[in-house]
């Protein structure tokens, strides 16, 4: 069933859509992730013009992240205020991404720079992932080796603005999480994602917070910047097709309901491997588009409008 | 439609001028119309023309600046690197005929007239060699035929008892939105006897030219009710699986 999107200025058949939207949303539901970066590149695979997949994505996993971070603010495993400072850097970076995409797209690099932000994060991210599961998994063999050292004190400790941040049991500077929140807000801007497979590391390994509180707090900053994104992408660029996210929001949030159920039945680690191998494969499907040699070396571009 | 073909028949009827030979033309539909279902259009064109002759039919879409780019390998990656600007191109071109084009008129006359995407008059102001231009421009008639946005039909106009004749144009789902321009030839031994004009337009319709007009038009409301319906539709997603 062909239907026609009115943004992208395509006809793409709907059950495709939802149908993707479903498989992204299992996955998303099984992992706790928001699945933006496997959406984005999908869509753009799929023929869709880059910069309403990126535009579309924001909107999309507005509607995947609000349940989550309702479900987690009812059980109380939300940190407001550590939210709050995430959030006004999530604000910046976001109102910056989405300055920094405006231009992109008008000396036309804003698919080599799609392109090569997924490669570099996804593949730093992917790697991680599989090592730090891998490691995870052998100690769980093995309960006899060295634990880590859970808190490290370094140059970051000595920032100034310290905050408390009770829900999170931490005394730091203000200023990390302004910056952690700025650097995924880019991203957002730039991928089309939520950002939480940056975020929540960071949460976890850079900020020092307890995982109780790390997905529910990313949850709620999402929420909040992919609004952001949404809006200033469909008031500087036009590129937020309502009819292509809605069909891809009815597809996932039936999906990763199905996907949270799968999820909950498998073991920790073996979960972050696997979504460790497929964020790995994402990130060598895209390098593969920036290295292969172009069947037709000249494209079409836009001159502003698309 | 039935008053269109009824002139038609009026045309026959009038006297025979031999000096001043004509050609007429019109489309099954002098609109097209993109609503939901929109998957492309095809539209028949048909004519009569006064005696025998040879018969070129061009549609061009509407004119607009078009960049092309191409890549470069850089460090390995493949980046876009020169372009070209082209003024006032057209986003669609088809062109079809009763045979083969070139042994219809001189080349002279059919770059004089523009018939055929090569001989379309890209301007560009690019300062780089008329060799690189050259081969941006071939770039963008190669590109504009990949999406079927430029195309041909050689030899597809049938004609009957060399007075009528037809051919159907079709255009893709990505058809971009304007005023359009079909121009139909009659060339008699390599030289133009007569050329008919009928404007074509394309829009879109229902919901979809109302999301795309609110989206550009009242582009702050239309983010803001994207955000709305993401949100509701993710809260409820959660309150109906919470349930069940």
């Amino acid at each position: 069933m062909q239907i026609y999107l009115p943004i992208a200025e395509m006809s793409l058949d709907a059950l495709l859509l939802l149908g993707l939207g479903g498989a992204v949303g299992f996955l998303s539901g099984m992992f706790g992730v928001g699945g933006g970066f496997l959406m984005t590149p999908l869509l753009i695979f799929i023929g869709v013009p880059p910069a309403v997949a990126v535009g579309t994505e924001a909107n999309q996993v507005v509607a995947a992240s609000v349940s989550g971070a309702l479900a987690h603010w009812r059980r109380g495993n939300v940190d407001f205020r550590m939210g709050a400072v995430l959030l006004v850097g999530g604000f910046v970076g976001s109102t910056l991404g989405v300055w920094l995409f405006t231009i992109l797209r008008e000396i036309g690099q804003v698919d080599f720079a799609i392109a090569v932000c997924y490669v570099v994060f996804l593949g730093i991210v992917g790697a991680l992932m599989v090592v730090e599961s891998v490691r995870a998994w052998f100690r769980s063999r093995n309960p006899q080796a060295p634990k880590r050292k859970l808190h490290y004190h370094t140059w970051m400790h000595g920032l100034p603005l310290k905050m408390r941040f009770r829900r999170s049991k931490l005394y730091i500077s203000a200023l990390l999480p302004f910056g952690v929140g700025v650097f995924v807000g880019i991203l957002a801007a730039l991928m089309g994602v939520g950002g939480g497979f940056v975020m929540v590391p960071a949460m976890i390994y850079l900020l020092g917070m307890p995982t109780s509180v790390v997905v529910g707090t990313s949850l709620f900053q999402i929420v909040f910047v992919t609004a952001n994104v949404t809006f200033l992408q469909a008031v500087n660029n036009q590129t937020v097709d309502i009819v292509l996210a809605l069909l891809l929001v009815v597809g996932s949030v039936v999906g990763a309901q199905l996907g949270a159920r799968m999820g909950a039945r498998l073991r920790g680690e073996e979960v972050r491997i696997a979504l460790g191998l497929i964020v790995l494969a994402v990130c060598a499907r895209v390098a593969w588009t920036l290295l292969a040699q172009p069947e037709e070396l000249y494209s079409l571009g836009t001159t502003g409008r698309h | 439609m039935a008053f269109r073909i009824l002139a038609l028949f009026v045309l026959f009827a009038l006297p025979f001028e031999a000096a001043a030979q004509r050609i007429v033309a019109d489309l099954s539909s002098r609109e097209i119309q993109i609503s939901t279902g929109f998957t492309g259009a095809e539209l028949l064109l048909f004519g009569a023309t006064e005696g025998a002759g040879d018969i070129i039919v061009t549609v061009e879409g509407p004119h607009r600046t078009e960049v092309v780019r191409r890549k470069e390998r850089v460090a390995g990656i493949w980046v876009n690197g020169a372009s070209v600007t082209f003024e006032k191109a057209p986003a669609y071109y088809w062109v079809a005929s009763s045979r083969t084009i070139a042994d219809i008129a001189p080349p002279k006359l059919l770059a004089q007239y523009h018939i055929g995407a090569e001989r379309l008059p890209l301007v560009s102001r690019s300062a780089r060699p008329p060799e690189v231009v050259a081969a941006f421009r071939e770039a963008f008639i190669r590109n504009k035929q990949a999406i079927e946005l430029f195309g041909s039909g050689e030899g597809g106009i049938t004609t009957i008892a060399n007075r009528l004749f037809r051919t159907t144009i079709s255009f893709p789902a990505n058809v971009p939105t304007g005023e359009y321009q079909v121009t139909v030839y009659l060339f008699k031994n390599g030289r133009l006897v007569s050329r008919d004009r009928t404007p074509l337009a394309v829009h879109r319709t229902g919901m979809e030219a109302q999301i795309f007009d609110f989206a550009h038009d009242e582009a702050p409301w239309y983010g803001a009710i994207a955000i709305a319906i993401a949100l509701v539709a993710g809260w409820l997603a959660g309150v109906i699986f919470r349930r069940s």
